[in-house]
């Protein structure tokens, strides 16, 4: 074999000449840069579409919206990259809204014990679905989906029907004005989410157990016997998963003002296609938080040029769809061995 | 008869049990289902329920036998097809769009119903097969597609079904239905002999085995996306004539109720085992969950715990029993 001095192995296995090989990003970092590429695009045809779209106010407008998606996403990314998906994202949200409407009761001076216990019924749904996956050896698919009908059954019945003495209360004052407040200039809410992705990214990349669930995603099976533990890590993401659907809920009831039925449906899909819009792949082990983030941008700011072009309901369904088809093609391909 | 040849049979009966253990416990589950189902009738009307009830029950449980089925001939490739629910929308609206009065009007009409159905299907199948892109996400996105046409095609709910044609499809005083059930077994036992329809299986249990077998993998694929379109369209069409009208957004919930309706009946969603038959039974499991409920006088607003909760039971008491069955056999 001659010796090939200026090839470089990226992790992806795509060896190729380069000279600037120092700045090569691998696979994954670039479908990272393709959604932040794509959301800097949509603000640009927005601009030109409608002048005023790529302002300052426009802009984080779209970011705050992004930001509800965004955090539901990051609990959609923690479990697709473990190889599941969280079905149960709806309701989650929903009942987080309404217990936390309900149990708060309109006074600021309940607001930490309904916090406490909004965040916590969010984590042991997840907890629930993380047991049940995890050690029952239900499918993902099959868990999440049920769970999102019991919780459906739950809050829906024990809040009869939204009729409950407290369920006309709204959100506390001061979870309203935390949710529209800012802080040096930047709403609250953003603050929040730029946290959230620091520490999400950070425990992904750098800690053992972040490595442990891409291990897990890649192969649960050697990451068992390399030491993971995937029974804990599988249960703990879930858990994660489930709060983050209830903060935001809480969040999007502090934005609203008051909690109604349904207000969670749009999150399934929508944190689904923001991850993988983001570039994590669906089949898990791979992929950023900031990509997922990056993607609800882009998806937030694909809805809003369409709104911003006055394109009816279904013109907007079917461009969404089409969008993202055409992204899903232009990398969210399989090699054509796998 | 020897004692070899008893043990041989009394082997095979059993290991015939335990390859279709999640059939047996659809059917063992539907049984008990309406047991149950009649007996909480009886306690609450002092009779057990007539023909009425199983015409009602056998209409309104059609379209979700039909999306069932679709959703099963993909689940047995190792996908799943998340658009059912925009193609039954769409295919409704047309259905109850342009349905006319007159006979050759009603099989035109509903011949190219199927047609779009299966160019739906076609559409997810090119692109998940020539694409390469995972099935949940492909039809993630012509979900939203699908029922963007739908509300183009009928903006509010509408439309008119003519009286001949409900009388055929959902006949209100006979289960004149549990015709196109029988018609859908025959239809799966010969095609489940074809090429096609083991090449189906060969692609859910092992997709480089089939292709080494010359099991053409890409035009399987399409074929199985395809048979869901249809499928997906005759539940619509089936919607269409027991609504007698159409409304573009009721098709929403079979995407989710097609999945539960598959797992009920046993049929495994990594691919490979199981039949739409059990997808039929499956549907009516779930059906029969909702009657039960309704006559044991359960508040609905709590429906869909104990839906979702059966769910998991089912599944975990399908897994423990299949595993148990496995080891004995």
């Amino acid at each position: 074999m001659t010796p090939v001095a200026a090839v470089d192995q990226t992790p992806d296995g795509d060896a190729r000449q380069s000279p600037v090989a120092r700045f090569r990003v691998t696979q994954d970092q670039r479908r990272v840069l393709y959604a932040i590429a794509a959301a800097i695009v949509l603000f640009a045809v927005g601009g030109l579409i409608r002048p005023g779209f790529a302002s300052m106010e426009s802009v984080e407008a779209v970011l705050t919206v992004a930001c509800f998606v965004g955090i539901v996403a990051a609990g959609q990314t923690f479990v697709i990259l473990i190889g599941g998906i969280d079905l149960s994202v709806p309701w989650t949200l929903n009942a987080g809204a309404i217990l936390m409407m309900a149990s708060a009761a309109s006074s600021n001076g309940r607001m930490p014990l309904a916090l406490a216990l909004t965040l916590g019924m969010g984590a042991v749904v997840g907890l629930c679905n993380g047991v049940g996956i995890a050690i029952f050896g239900v499918p993902a698919v099959v868990m999440t989906l049920a769970m999102n009908g019991m919780l459906e059954g739950l809050t829906l019945g024990l809040s009869g029907g939204l009729t409950c003495p407290t369920c006309a209360a709204y959100a506390p004052s001061l979870l309203q004005a935390v949710a529209h407040g800012t802080i040096v200039g930047i709403p609250a809410i953003l603050w929040l989410w730029i946290a959230i992705i620091l520490i999400a990214s950070f425990v992904l990349s750098f800690t053992t157990f972040g490595r442990g669930a891409y291990a897990i995603g890649n192969n649960a099976r050697a990451s068992l016997l390399a030491g993971v533990h995937v029974t804990r890590t599988t249960i703990v993401l879930y858990a994660l998963s489930g709060a983050f659907s209830s903060l935001a809920g809480i969040m999007l009831l502090g934005f609203g003002g008051q909690a109604s039925l349904g207000i969670g449906d749009p999150y399934l899909f929508q944190s689904i296609a923001a991850a993988v819009i983001g570039g994590v792949y669906i089949a898990g082990g791979r992929g950023h938080y900031i990509g997922a983030a990056a993607g609800a941008v882009s998806l937030v700011a694909l809805v809003s040029v369409l709104m911003a072009l006055n394109m009816p309901e279904y013109g907007r369904s079917i461009t969404y769809g089409v969008i993202i088809l055409l992204l899903l093609l232009l990398y969210g391909r399989e090699s054509s061995e796998g | 008869m020897s004692d070899a040849a008893v043990a041989m049979r009394r082997s095979r009966w059993s290991h015939g049990l335990a390859q279709n253990v999640g059939f047996a416990l659809a059917l063992v589950l539907l049984v008990s289902s309406i047991v149950v189902y009649c007996a909480i009738y009886f306690i609450a009307q002092r009779r057990l329920p007539g023909g009425f009830e199983v015409t009602t029950t056998v209409n309104n449980t059609m379209p979700l036998v039909f999306a069932g089925v679709g959703q099963a001939i993909v689940v047995i490739t190792r996908g799943i097809d998340l658009s059912i629910g925009g193609v039954i929308d769409l295919t409704n609206a047309i259905a109850a769009l342009y349905l006319g009065d007159s006979l050759p009007s009603m099989v035109v009409c509903s011949l190219c119903v199927l047609l779009v159905g299966a160019a739906c299907g076609l559409f997810n199948g090119l692109l998940i097969a020539y694409g390469r892109v995972q099935p949940i996400l492909v039809t993630l996105a012509t979900l939203a597609i699908f029922q963007g046409l739908a509300i183009r095609v009928l903006p509010s709910p509408g439309g008119q079904v003519p009286p001949e044609f409900t009388a055929m499809f959902a006949n209100m005083n006979a289960p004149v239905s549990l015709i196109y059930i029988l018609l859908l077994i025959g239809f799966w036992f010969c095609f489940r002999r074809t090429s096609l329809g083991v090449g189906l299986y060969a692609i859910g249990n092992d997709e480089q085995a089939a292709q080494a077998h010359a099991v053409n993998v890409i035009r399987t694929r399409i074929a199985a996306y395809v048979l869901g379109g249809v499928f997906a369209a005759i539940a619509g069409l089936f919607m269409a004539a027991s609504a007698t009208a159409g409304d573009a957004t009721t098709g929403n919930g079979y995407t989710l109720r097609s999945i539960v309706a598959v797992v009920l009946g046993g049929v495994n969603l990594f691919g490979g085992r199981g039949s739409p038959i059990g997808a039929v039974v499956g549907a009516f499991v779930s059906a029969m969950i909702v009657n039960i409920l309704f006559f044991a006088q359960i508040d609905p607003l709590y429906q869909s715990f104990f839906e979702g909760l059966f769910l998991v039971v089912a599944v975990l008491a399908t897994g423990g029993i299949g595993r148990f069955m496995r080891a004995r056999a």
